[in-house]
């Protein structure tokens, strides 16, 4: 169906009118409002909508479970929970908040944005978006089915062999696990492809690579790390679904089996993973910190080529998370002096928002709070990062809450302050209403208060000797004095009840946002890049026509020049730059059509392998779901016939997307 | 002044922090009790140190670049893309940095990672959840025959002790934090581990590797004894059971031993009334096919795993807090029946999964042919307790 | 008009790179799969060695057979080219004819394969009897899936294209296939130089 919102005096609204059938039984969906809408939608913001909101979904579990961790460890021999649902609960804090949030968080971000930030109307494969995003939801809710039946999974979300192995582990949590994240690794393998495609392939005229706004550069760093990443930890899960389910040894070390093929194989997956955590984020705040500071990046090809360098040696280091594993002192010495490598871009990076901050004009609204947070937190992590890239210091360090403190400093402190700079910055573009400033400040302030007394204190606790992972502590070893570890496992657990306190002021402004939130104005902003060349929120073909691209910060440069003085003055508003691109406008835009197929399919999946865990019969049901799915899709155009279209009254040219 | 600045705070979080801090918490990693660990300190203080200046650095510049250029009405500033020549810099400089402390990495890796200067050697085997020591004959140290023990692993102070380290399950690690860094025991592989204590004394560690269910109750300790104390440790170890006194108290407890106990547990040298030994049988019962050596068990201050104390709390803080030349005498001590924790062995027989979780209950052993994980809850009467109590104080 | 969204008269769409989506996207997907398929390699260059009780590889392996099956696949991609090059040309009968051919060919590589599986299985080889033969069966076996999943493919778009509901351009399709198709049949090259060529 071609869809246009708010059509403008040059357009004209083209409807479907005669749904083609895609299999002779299924009409082709035609909804364009109602929960079908969503449901059956290929429109790429729709689906980053539906991507954002599930993660969110699943920010509140995980944040649960970890709420729950702190309350067990609040207090000496804690009784909250017991030793076996604290195991489960933090192997599902850990694979919720990686996988299921700050994932497919970014994955949502992206969805929306790449192809805003680049000019394009869509993606290059709308149902596969479509369907990347259902089997994220599906393979998250399968992963989360576990609780209920029979206990979710016990070995730590690196699930090393062979405790995951059937005798250790003997419940089917482990086997919801495997399984579960197959099927959201389907869903980002197949978002990698489409994103990656639509980045290289998609952009405006005139966008070439190096005018792309660098959260769309990041993202296509983070998608090319997916891309090689996911099939690893997919053949690593299927060795280990092949071992529990079919009696395959091969982790069993009676039968000659080496543990630390799984260690090597789930770090050469894992390390990358952790970039492709944290980089989304600094693509965010890289758009954010100019937008606020009413200057360019500062080194925009720096940013651009150590997020690729970053991406590219992340590949060459996964084994400093074994240090302790018994490598032989070549392989830690090598893989020691190549992590302290990959500080260097990220430093890289660090000095450039700092330089960018540097001589400008800085406006500190809630986005921008979170934003320069990010710099300092993420400084905190780095470094840490830094002092246990130090192998022999490694061995004093891993496996404590020293790092722990690291990684939540990198991933609370880096990716999640990141998203909510994110949701605060680009709320307005999405929905088209204002986030309370006032509450958004409270936001930033209860989140950085709770998140440094929460896990700052870790360091000491790390350092002084507490290991992760232990679901009580003892006072025998938590050393005496009024600051003692005792102390400390207290204060981080008040911590995490500030920060749950925080993240709850965001959700209350969500509501208020959604019941009278101020109605956003076309540039709130004053931003720099294309995405807000539209309206708020955007058109569903996002824009009335393509714009030529010259510069980088493309939008930026049509509202501001430089007058003979060499100062920059406005000459254009917001509503003028629109003007011209709506007087341009294409008529009869044919965008990507709505389908069944992509949920069809999706569906299929966790039936597969819930069949797979019971009873082999329901699997062949999911099967045949799959292959139904797969063969209406196939014979389905991705955007109907031009004939389901009313015919154009004009004779102006139709233009077809994707 | 800004230089001032910049020192005041680091001096202050420098102070905050160790202030922060608890005093003699066991497991600290910053209180090196032996020269592999201070190898490890003196690499990571100043790694530490030049952290914590840079996070001043980079915190500080931040500050004052909110503070200096926030939006007073100022105009557009000029659109500058950057100053390649100071990204270059600011590459370079933390590139040599790190560099150097690079090289200081190499040497400490290799440093730690050498065997030939190697005085004694002890097997460390991990299992769920507890530690086993097997000292292989070594007849300089007076071990003449293998010793067999867990828990606390007994080392002659000042000697490069090379730990031998393997699992019998699923991976574990080794850590005593004064003493060194930790290293996985890992099944199916033999890692190396170097231990060295300067004095004698005790110190305390953890499996540092999640190993399920009851990770947190994985404890152990390194004792260290001067020469002398470990050569009359040694000789203890080494001497032969004496069977408990008939009609005491105790030689009933020994009965109860045999019909109960030593499915699992080995004391070596205990003979049956027609004289055949008693030989344990853990393989049939356990899935790592190991459970405690009880021989002496009353010269150790824990057990199940270093997660009960053997002493109650007086006595027990009595050998922890001594000297390091008073504490051999009391460590060789070992448990008097004065000493005992009462409460927590009595518990313990009583019902020792409900102590430490452990995967014991027949019902839910489909996966391992029955064998237990852990030990399971043994039905004892308060009356086997009671002499089995007198009878393990008898193994000294 | 837009460069990114307006159609030629072949229907395929202008893109920044000059590549289609869909190539570029399979191309994407096929970069995918080498690390997979370096994965179970991996694995099994780690485990060929382990043989416990069970046959050694030079006891079962019959390397005269699995060269025929290999031949027999390598052909295959010939075909393919021919079929891509008759779809490009619009000739859809010998489209038909070189896909259907390309298929049996994949058929019988795959039905070698079955066969192949069948005598290991019964000179003692079982899925479980050793590290050596899991981690072949489940290389191999993936290799055999992504053959049979191509099979499907070309039979799926033979019958499709019959009843022309090819959505979007025919040749691209094929194209599309015959990239997969070429691509399994490399990763077989190298599994059938590792595994049989190179002894353990």
């Amino acid at each position: 169906m071609a869809i246009i919102e708010r059509p403008s005096t040059t357009q004209e609204v083209v409807a479907p009118a005669t749904p083609s059938s895609s299999l002779g039984a299924l009409k082709r969906p035609v909804a364009t409002t109602g929960w079908k809408s969503w449901l059956f939608t290929v429109d790429h913001k729709k689906l980053g909508i539906m991507y954002s909101a599930a993660a969110l979904f699943f920010f509140i579990v995980g944040g649960l479970e970890a709420v729950l961790i702190r309350l067990q460890l609040a207090a000496p021999n804690g009784k909250v929970l017991n030793a076996d649902l604290y195991n489960q609960m933090f192997t599902m804090h850990a694979t919720t908040m990686v996988f299921l949030f700050v994932m497919p968080m970014a994955a949502g971000l992206a969805n929306y944005f790449i192809p805003l930030q680049i000019g394009a109307r869509d993606v290059a494969f709308p149902r596969i978006n479509a369907f990347s995003f259902w089997a994220f939801l599906f393979g998250g809710l399968f992963l989360n089915m576990s609780w209920f039946l029979g206990g979710a999974a016990d070995g730590g979300w690196f699930m090393y062999a062979p405790n995951s192995g059937p005798i250790y582990s003997p419940s089917h949590g482990i086997d919801f696990w495997i399984l579960g994240l197959q099927i959201t690794g389907i869903a980002s393998l197949a978002g990698a492809v489409n994103l990656i495609t639509t980045v290289l392939n998609m952009r405006a005229p005139g966008m070439k690579l190096m005018r792309m706004p660098i959260f769309t550069w990041m993202q296509l760093v983070v998608q090319f790390l997916l891309l090689f990443a996911v099939p690893v930890i997919t053949v690593a899960l299927f060795l280990l679904s092949f071992q529990r389910n079919f009696d395959a040894t091969f982790f069993d070390v009676a039968a000659g089996a080496d543990p630390l093929l799984w260690q090597h194989l789930f770090w050469i997956f894992g390390h990358p993973e952790v970039y492709i955590l944290i980089l989304p984020s600094f693509g965010v705040i890289s758009e954010v910190i100019p937008v606020f500071s009413r200057k360019p990046l500062f080194g925009y090809p720096f940013v651009v080529f150590s997020g690729a360098a970053i991406g590219f040696v992340g590949w060459g280091v996964w084994a400093h998370h074994m240090f302790a594993s018994g490598l032989g002192p070549v392989s830690v010495a090598v893989f020691s002096i190549a992590t302290m490598a990959i500080a260097v871009p990220t430093g890289v990076k660090v000095v450039n928002w700092t330089m960018t901050l540097w001589g400008g004009k800085l406006e500190f609204t809630a986005a921008m709070k979170f934003a320069v947070g990010l710099i300092v937190l993420f400084t905190i992590g780095g470094l840490s990062g830094v002092t246990h890239s130090v192998a022999p210091s490694d061995t004093q360090q891993t496996d404590t809450y020293y790092i722990v403190a690291h990684f939540h400093y990198v991933l609370f402190g880096g990716a999640i302050f990141g998203l909510f700079s994110g949701f605060y910055y680009w709320w307005p573009k999405v929905f088209g209403k204002m986030l309370n400033e006032k509450l958004g400040s409270w936001n930033f302030w209860m989140m950085v208060i709770g998140m440094n007394m929460t896990f700052g204190p870790m360091h000491i606790l790390g350092l002084q000797g507490q290991p992760r992972r232990m679901y009580q502590w003892t006072e025998a070893r938590a050393g005496e004095g009024f600051f003692n570890l005792g102390f400390w496992n207290a204060f981080a657990s008040v911590g995490s009840l500030v920060l749950t306190t925080g993240v709850l002021l965001f959700l209350i402004n969500i509501v208020i946002t959604a019941r009278n939130g101020k109605v956003a104005p076309l540039d709130p902003w004053n931003a720099r890049s294309l995405e807000w060349m539209t309206t708020n929120p955007p058109k569903e073909h996002n824009f009335d026509s393509i714009p030529t691209v010259s510069h980088l910060d493309e939008f930026f440069h049509r509202k501001y020049q430089e007058d003979a003085n060499g100062q920059m003055v406005q000459v254009k508003t917001a509503e003028q730059v629109m003007k011209e691109l709506e007087d341009n406008a294409d008529a009869h835009i044919h965008m990507p059509s709505p389908s069944y197929w992509p949920i069809v399919l999706a569906a299929g999946l966790p039936v597969i392998t819930f069949g797979l865990i019971y009873s082999i019969p329901i699997g062949i049901v999911g099967g045949i779901i799959v292959l139904f799915g797969a063969y209406g899709w196939s014979i389905e155009p991705g955007t109907a016939p031009d004939d389901d279209f009313d015919p154009p009254t004009t004779t102006k040219d139709v233009v077809h997307v994707g | 002044m800004r230089r001032r600045i910049i020192g005041a705070l680091a001096g202050v979080t420098t102070t905050l922090f160790l202030a922060g801090c608890a005093t003699n918490a066991p497991q600290d990693t910053w209180q090196p009790k032996g020269p592999n660990a201070q190898k490890i300190d003196n690499l990571q203080k100043p790694v530490f140190a030049v952290a914590g200046i840079i996070g001043v650095i980079v915190t500080v510049a931040i500050i004052v670049a909110v503070i200096k250029f926030r939006d007073k009405g100022q105009p557009i500033p000029h659109q500058s893309h950057g100053n390649p020549a100071l990204e270059i810099t600011l590459t370079i400089i933390p590139a040599l940095i790190l560099t150097v402390v690079g090289v200081f990495t190499f040497r400490t890796v290799f440093d730690l990672a050498k065997t030939s200067d190697t005085e004694m050697i002890i097997n460390v085997t991990g299992q769920q959840w507890w530690w086993e020591y097997d000292y292989p004959v070594q007849n300089e140290f007076g071990i003449t025959q293998p010793i067999i023990t867990s828990g606390q692993l007994v080392i002659p102070a000042g000697t490069k002790v090379l730990l031998r380290q393997t699992s019998r399950d699923v991976i574990h690690s080794y850590w005593i934090p004064a003493l060194n860094g930790k290293r996985d025991a890992v099944p199916g592989r033999v890692h190396l581990n170097r231990i060295e204590a300067d004095k004698p004394g005790i110190y305390a560690g953890q499996c540092t590797e999640f190993c399920g269910l009851s990770h947190a109750n994985m404890r152990m300790e390194a004792v260290a004894l001067s020469k002398e104390d470990f050569a009359k440790w040694v000789a203890n170890q080494l001497k032969p059971y004496t069977p408990p006194a008939e009609n005491t108290l105790a030689k009933e407890g020994e009965t109860v031993f045999m019909n109960q106990c030593i499915r699992c547990h080995q004391v070596n040298g205990m003979k049956r009334a027609d004289g055949t030994p008693v030989i344990a049988a853990p393989d049939e019962n356990v899935v790592s096919g190991a459970a405690p050596n009880l021989s002496h068990l009353m010269t150790r201050n824990t057990f199940a795993g270093a997660t009960f104390d053997l002493l109650n709390k007086s006595c027990r803080e009595d050998v922890w807090n001594a000297d390091s030349e008073s504490f051999g005498a009391k460590y060789l001590t070992g448990v008097t029946e004065d000493c005992l924790n009462q409460s927590d062995l009595r518990g313990w027989l009583r019902n020792a999964p409900a102590m430490k979780p452990m995967y014991a209950n027949p019902a839910l052993l489909a996966s391992t042919g029955g064998k237990y994980r852990g030990m399971p809850n043994l039905g004892l009467t308060e009356s086997d307790i009671e002499k089995l109590v007198a009878y393990l104080l008898t193994l000294k | 008009m837009t460069a990114n969204t307006h159609a030629d008269e072949h229907g395929a769409l202008h893109t920044s790179t000059g590549l289609s989506n869909n190539k570029l996207g399979m191309w994407l997907f096929l970069g995918s799969e080498c690390l997979l398929f370096g994965g179970l390699i991996s694995t099994y260059m780690l485990y060929r060695g382990r043989v416990g009780a069970g046959p050694r590889p030079s006891q079962v392996f019959d390397i005269p057979f699995t060269s025929v099956s290999s031949f027999v696949l390598l052909m295959s991609s010939l075909t393919m080219v021919l079929a891509v090059s008759a779809a490009h040309k619009g000739d859809d009968r010998n489209t038909y004819l070189w896909i259907t051919v390309t298929a049996l060919l994949g058929a019988t590589f795959v039905g070698g394969q079955v066969y192949e599986f069948t005598a290991f299985y019964n000179e003692g080889m079982g899925f479980t009897t050793s590290l050596f033969s899991s981690s072949f069966y489940v290389l191999t076996g993936f290799h055999g899936v992504h053959v049979t999943v191509g099979i499907i493919m070309l039979m799926s778009i033979v019958g499709i294209m019959k009843r022309s509901k090819v959505p979007g351009s025919k040749a691209e399709t094929v194209e599309m296939i015959g990239l997969y198709w070429h691509f399994v049949d490399i990763v077989w090259i190298i599994i059938f130089t590792l595994i049989y060529l190179i002894p353990a």
